[in-house]
């Protein structure tokens, strides 16, 4: 039994399937926090599987997910700066608690790694990672309403 | 156990899919489309294929969402005037 796999297993199935359900239901602000959160969920769990399959390559995933996940959020605080500007989603509580799991992710991972160039690599993935999702979240909840244009 | 994740990844592909069918609005259904492009990126690369996990992402993650969202806002934008016109 592999617990690197069974960790993302568990991942997949509650830290997705509780941002599917945020975003299949409820009102505007509460689908933008679930699709932002679901690539900060994703992101570790796919960091497990490379790890689970012993296949080091596969950290590339992770890495685009970091770096892509937070712009597309950004594309939605932007275009839908509108519909949002009346009642800004505030959900602070939540994206620090996905970004504490993403953290012990990705120090589980550099503990079962050791100190080497792909520790390295998991280190700024996982500062991408909490960064790009801080940001997405300040942005969805109207912190860089100075910037916005027309 | 291998055969658990791929299950998991599957049925959210299916649940994510069926979302994405059921919404009427366009823009939720944008919302809908990034999650999707995500959970379908975990099923290739849990089934072994992570360069097309890769390229799935780029697409869905971004560039999908962006696209839609901008055909929305013309078409919108359009019709306004249209009424403007009248």
């Amino acid at each position: 039994m592999n617990g690197w796999l069974l960790a993302a297993t568990v991942g997949l199935a509650g830290g997705l399937g509780a941002a599917l359900w945020g975003v299949a239901t409820g009102p505007l602000r509460r689908r933008v926090v679930a699709q932002n959160l679901s690539t900060a969920l994703a992101c570790p769990s796919l960091l497990l599987l490379s790890q689970a399959y012993n296949r080091p390559s596969y950290v590339d995933l992770g890495l685009v997910l970091a770096l892509l996940g937070p712009v597309g959020t950004l594309v939605f605080a932007r275009l839908l700066a509108d519909e949002l500007a009346e009642d800004p989603p505030r959900a602070w509580g939540l994206t620090w608690t996905v970004a504490g799991l993403g953290a012990a992710a990705v120090t589980a991972l550099c503990v079962a790694t050791g100190p080497s160039r792909a520790m390295v690599k998991l280190l700024v993935i996982g500062a991408l990672l909490i960064s790009g999702n801080a940001i997405a979240s300040r942005a969805l909840s109207g912190g860089f309403r100075g910037v916005r244009g027309g | 156990m291998a055969d658990a994740v791929i299950v998991v990844a599957l049925l959210l592909v299916a649940a994510s899919a069926t979302v994405a069918v059921a919404t009427r609005d366009p823009m939720r259904q944008a919302l809908v489309l990034s999650v999707l492009g995500v959970v379908l990126a975990v099923l290739f690369t849990v089934l072994q294929a992570p360069d097309v996990g890769l390229s799935q992402l780029a697409v869905c993650s971004a560039l999908t969402p962006l696209l839609l969202m901008l055909a929305v806002r013309k078409v919108r934008r359009r019709g306004r005037e249209r009424e403007g016109e009248r």
